[in-house]
């Protein structure tokens, strides 16, 4: 009947190289932790989650439900947020890799399936329901 | 007379067998009617169908591919290659199959191919040039998976059509997959019967364009 929750600070998360956060989010939820995570992962993070959930499926692991929800910059911090992605190409050119990127703005959840029934997203909002 | 340039184009490197198809990507959630989709679209210009469909989840856990599949409207033909993906999947619980009266032997083979079968549609997003996103209408259209595949495809600058499955369906809500996601076309289609099809290969014709 109980249910934990894990709240992470994504700078945290932010530190590790891309590979270790999945591992580190997917081994909290496989433990039955249901994660919360201050930032959104880009989309390709999010279908390496997806690739990386389906690896680990067995009979006691039916996999993970997620989501997110992603602040909307305007302005100057879009501009930034523009700054960086423009960094990033140029990183990729200089030094022939994309460096592992940092989480966005935003806010993430990411739980076990078989405790998280249902999650209800709205464009500004999402509520879950679950049950142990 | 009639003939665009890209007509033109595609009738000048057709004729040095230059042409080459495009890989048209049918994705989306498992059970939204996306084997339904792609054999009718295959029934409709080649005669034959391409896969398997069922109620039950993840019936497609291998891409199954129709090659050279000629859409002609007005003056233009385009050649794709049609490749219907097994559904995309955050979960896979055998559990679920167990309800459609499988064994449990057969339910946790099921679930093994399933997530295989995921993993290979994800590997795919980077062999197809167009894709056929699809929903079921009567379903709420903002779940995680399809947020993923739409920014994937984004990032990856990949031509997206939103197909809205289902409407032959009374509860179906098209226009929530409208007011969702503002920024694509969507097309909604019945698939089992066969409704609006002539828009969609309309926009199959105006959006599908070969990965540069
Ligand atoms: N009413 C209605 N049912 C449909 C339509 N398209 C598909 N279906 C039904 O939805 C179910 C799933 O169809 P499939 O075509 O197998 O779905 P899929 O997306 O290929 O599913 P997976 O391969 O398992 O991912 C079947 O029972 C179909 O008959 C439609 O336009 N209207
Ligand atoms: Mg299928």
């Amino acid at each position: 009947m109980k249910i934990k929750m894990d709240f992470v600070s994504s700078a945290m998360l932010d530190k590790k190289p891309k590979k270790k956060r999945i591992n580190f989010i997917l081994n909290k939820v496989k433990d039955g932790s249901i994660l919360v995570v201050d930032g959104v992962m880009t989309a390709e993070e999010e279908m390496e989650l997806i690739r990386e959930t389906m690896r680990r499926v067995d009979d006691g692991f039916p996999g993970i439900e997620v989501c997110s929800l992603k602040k909307q910059v305007r302005g100057f911090q879009s501009f930034l947020e523009r700054l960086s992605d423009q960094r990033t190409r140029i990183q990729k050119v200089l030094i022939g890799r994309i460096p592992e990127t940092s989480l966005k703005t935003g806010i993430t959840l990411v739980g076990p399936a078989r405790y998280i029934k249902k999650i209800k997203k709205n464009p500004n909002s999402f509520s879950v329901l679950a049950e142990a | 007379m009639g003939m665009n340039f890209r007509g033109f184009f595609d009738w000048f490197f057709g004729l040095f067998g230059y042409r080459k198809n495009i890989r048209l990507g049918i994705y989306g959630a498992t059970n939204v009617g996306k084997t339904t989709l792609a054999n009718r679209i295959s029934l409709d210009w080649t005669g034959e169908e391409i896969g398997k469909v069922s109620e039950i989840p993840h019936e497609t856990r291998t891409v199954q591919k129709k090659e050279k599949v000629e859409i002609k409207l007005n003056r233009r033909k385009i050649l794709i290659n049609l490749l219907d993906m097994p559904g995309l999947a955050t979960k896979v619980d055998y559990r679920e199959f167990l309800k459609y009266g499988l064994s449990k032997k057969a339910a946790k083979q099921r679930a093994r191919e399933a997530t295989d079968g995921v993993i290979e549609a994800i590997k795919w997003l980077s062999n197809v040039d167009t894709v056929l996103a699809v929903m079921d209408a009567t379903q709420d259209p903002l779940t995680q998976v399809n947020i993923t595949l739409l920014g994937n495809l984004e990032a990856r600058k990949i031509p997206v059509i939103v197909v809205a499955n289902k409407i032959d369906l009374k509860r179906a809500k098209p226009n929530e997959i409208k007011e969702a996601f503002p920024q694509y076309p969507v097309v909604p289609v019945s698939a089992l019967k066969g409704r609006n099809m002539d828009e969609l290969y309309e926009a199959i014709a105006k959006y599908a364009r070969r990965a540069k």
